[in-house]
């Protein structure tokens, strides 16, 4: 991280080159979205647009987090609390995952898919 | 004392206090942040109904992207000049950080205004798929004449005495029926009062009588002669309602409930005693379960019961003379009613006895959306389009103040406005589709079943010719709204295409399912609403700490610049965060 006046000032080029490359590719993920010629996958949105859309904003959020952040450049143990928390986010996914083979319920043929269907037959945890 | 490691980094960790802070905080951010954001997404891979796509008008979150990241840029510049001890740029960066903060939350209240403003309708009807066409669009306003009846007035009228958003329900009532117990009868009670002012008197059907205690336990007279008594008396028939009334007549409900109680226990624990001294206190447990001894004592001291508990009424019943037009929201309502209804329930448990008098829902539509009724036609096996064309929405016969052509003249067009759009549609589908197939692509759910507003106001400047819609979809010269065009800078603008829209009456036995597109609509706005506002909230709290070092930094600058340096930079981790968890929303929310 810049810490002495002559480091300052560089690194001062350096965010007004991130901010612009973060306006170009705000624009870019527009452009992808809205004009059909850069539409890939099949026509209107589908997977394909999701993940070219995902990957921009993911590499945005790289460039603010390395450089505006200063992640490019800081102690282990910043590294270890940022870890803890995208760890934490993706505990936070699995749990609402559980939602679709919710172990409570396994065996029930009501909730076979994870999702209470009135016209199944309702059972007992063991299935019967 | 003086703190240590606010200036300079601790050895062991080679950071400062308030940086190990403020990453902690960071790390229980990303995570309550991930798990919105996996809540989005579950709640998207499991809709049950076709996922609002590219609902948000694009150019406000464009916006505040821009605004959003050139305060990011500003911020670490304003934690620059601190560095090179350049006040003065300092308070001119902070400051720009600080009226883009101001801009984006302007432009979050105009989006989210929009939102509160915009009305959508789940129709209901018959059919395979229980018709299931949803229309959006703009409530229009209304007022009562003097026959009591729903007229729809103009919306420059709207804040005056009277006039109501014409989704109101009107209920001609004789009747109301309080429960007394209810506390949230208050508010109700004084709309009621408002709304019947002189023109109705409504007053106490039967009076409200609650044994006196003491008289009770004093005589030998029974329940019913002692209910004569003027001592019983709390209400006389004929009292006026009143918030008053109903709490006097409360509290003797519960003095009443509480006496009963009370006997009700004495009795027990009597019966108890009785069983202990016949059967012995080792036998009594059991003796309880044989049930034919048992059962005639309690019948026994049923009859006592009888005699000596209150049993006052829990609901009062007051009339209404002369009946009174009441205009009640639909939220006010427990469920939906229909004309002709004769009693509805408010939310307090009070029930209006009457009649449900034509209250229809009057809007200006710019939306079409048959997704739904396609996914249901699909799912049963059928063809979504002859579905759709047998819809109400499609077929319904257009009510006074529509733009719709009444003349019965011979060859007179007697589609309705709406089967006019869907025709000129199918058309506009046609073209799209040929001209895909080209590229060996297909249309979209939406672009198949959905009309935007602008695809309406484009065909009704065709005056509603398939041949020339046909046309310009074909060499694709139809007029619609681009990213940039300002008038749908928040969606459908009814000011400046005043009039265009074109004009729906729904009676109340077509509306399924009505809100305004809050969290009530669908899961996707609940989402939307839930993580851009939970997102605004951190806009402000981080404009609050940054504007602090602006407006109160100066002395801290003065003493020790490098701390106030220090801070400014927390400061701007966090509002960089803040910015970061933009950078995703604005594509899933926006753009997917």
């Amino acid at each position: 991280m810049a810490g002495s006046i002559e480091e300052v000032k560089k690194a001062k080029k350096l965010y007004l080159f991130i901010g612009t490359l973060l306006f170009v590719f705000t624009v870019v993920t527009v452009m992808v979205a809205t004009i059909e010629w850069l539409d890939f996958g099949e026509h209107g949105f589908d997977g394909v647009d999701a993940t070219i859309g995902l990957c921009i904003a993911a590499f945005k959020a790289s460039l603010v987090m390395l450089i505006f952040m200063h992640l490019n450049n800081e102690r282990p143990m910043i590294y270890f609390f940022y870890i803890l928390g995208i760890v934490m986010a993706f505990f936070c996914m699995w749990l609402i995952g559980l939602s679709k083979s919710d172990p409570i319920e396994y065996g029930n043929e009501s909730y076979s898919d994870g999702f209470y269907d009135p016209s199944k037959p309702a059972t007992d945890v063991h299935g019967n | 004392m003086e703190i240590p490691f606010i200036v300079n980094a601790r050895k062991d960790t080679g950071l400062f206090n308030s940086k190990v802070g403020i990453w902690l905080f960071l790390a229980s951010e990303v995570t309550l942040f991930g798990g919105l954001f996996s809540g989005y997404l579950f709640l998207r891979l499991y809709a049950d109904y076709p996922w609002p796509e590219r609902a948000l008008p694009v150019l406000p979150g464009l916006i505040n992207t821009f605004v959003l990241i050139g305060s990011s840029i500003t911020v670490v510049f304003a934690w620059a000049a601190l560095k090179m001890r350049e006040w003065r740029k300092f308070q001119i960066y902070m400051a720009i950080t600080l009226l883009s903060a101001g801009l984006f939350m302007v432009l979050k209240g105009i989006e989210y205004n929009a939102k509160f403003g915009h009305q959508a309708v789940r129709l209901q009807g018959g059919g395979p798929v229980q018709d299931s066409a949803i229309v959006e669009g703009h409530l229009h306003y209304a007022e009562l004449n003097d026959e009591g009846l729903m007229v729809e007035v103009d919306e420059d009228r709207k804040k005056e005495d009277g006039v109501f958003k014409a989704n109101h329900v009107l209920i001609k009532a004789s009747e109301f029926t309080f429960v007394l117990t209810r506390p949230t009868h208050e508010a109700y009670v004084k709309e009621i009062l408002d709304q019947a002012g002189d023109r109705s008197k409504i007053s106490l059907a039967e009076p409200y009588r609650v044994i006196d205690k003491d008289e009770l336990n004093a005589g030998q007279m029974n329940r019913d002669q002692l209910s004569n008594t003027e001592l019983a008396r709390i209400a006389e028939k004929g009292s006026e309602l009143s918030i008053d009334l109903l709490d006097k007549l409360e509290d003797a409900f519960l003095e009443a409930r509480s006496h009963d109680r009370k006997i009700r226990t004495e009795f027990l624990a009597a019966s108890w005693d009785w069983v202990r001294n016949v059967k012995g206190e080792e036998e009594a447990a059991t003796f309880i379960v044989e049930k034919e001894i048992w059962k005639d004592r309690r019948a026994e001291d049923a009859e006592k019961l009888k005699i000596l508990s209150l049993r006052a009424a829990s609901e009062v019943t007051f009339k209404v003379d002369p009946p009174l037009t009441l205009v009640l929201k639909p939220g006010d309502l427990v469920k939906k009613v229909n004309v002709g209804d004769l009693s509805a329930k408010l939310r307090d448990d009070t029930l209006v006895s009457g009649e449900v008098l034509p209250s229809p829902m009057i809007m200006g539509v710019d939306a079409l959306d048959f997704r739904t009724t396609a996914q249901r036609a699909e799912a049963e096996g059928l063809d979504p389009v002859p579905v759709i064309e047998e819809t109400w929405l499609l077929n319904h016969k257009a009510h006074h103040g529509s733009h719709d052509d009444h003349g019965e003249t011979e060859g007179a067009d007697h589609r309705n406005e709406f089967k006019k759009i869907w025709d000129c549609h199918m058309a506009w589908l046609k073209a799209e589709t040929e001209r895909l197939e080209k590229k060996g692509r297909v249309p979209t759910l939406n672009d198949k079943y959905r009309v935007n507003w602008d695809q309406i106001l484009a065909y009704q400047a065709l005056d509603y010719d398939v041949e020339k819609v046909y046309e310009q979809g074909k060499s694709r010269t139809l007029e619609r709204n681009g990213l940039f065009d300002l008038d749908g800078f928040a969606g459908a603008n009814h000011k400046i295409h005043k009039g265009k829209f074109p004009h729906l009456e729904i009676p109340r036995a077509n509306i399924g399912f009505e809100a305004t597109f809050t969290p009530k609509w669908n899961t996707y706005y609940a989402i939307y609403f839930t993580i851009t506002g939970l997102h605004g909230l951190h806009v402000i709290g981080g404009a609050l700490v940054l504007g602090y070092y602006l407006f109160f930094g100066r002395k801290m600058y003065d003493s020790n610049p490098e701390w106030l340096a220090n801070r400014v930079e927390v400061g701007g981790l966090f509002w960089h965060f803040v910015d970061l968890v933009w950078i995703f929303l604005f594509p899933i929310l926006y753009l997917m």
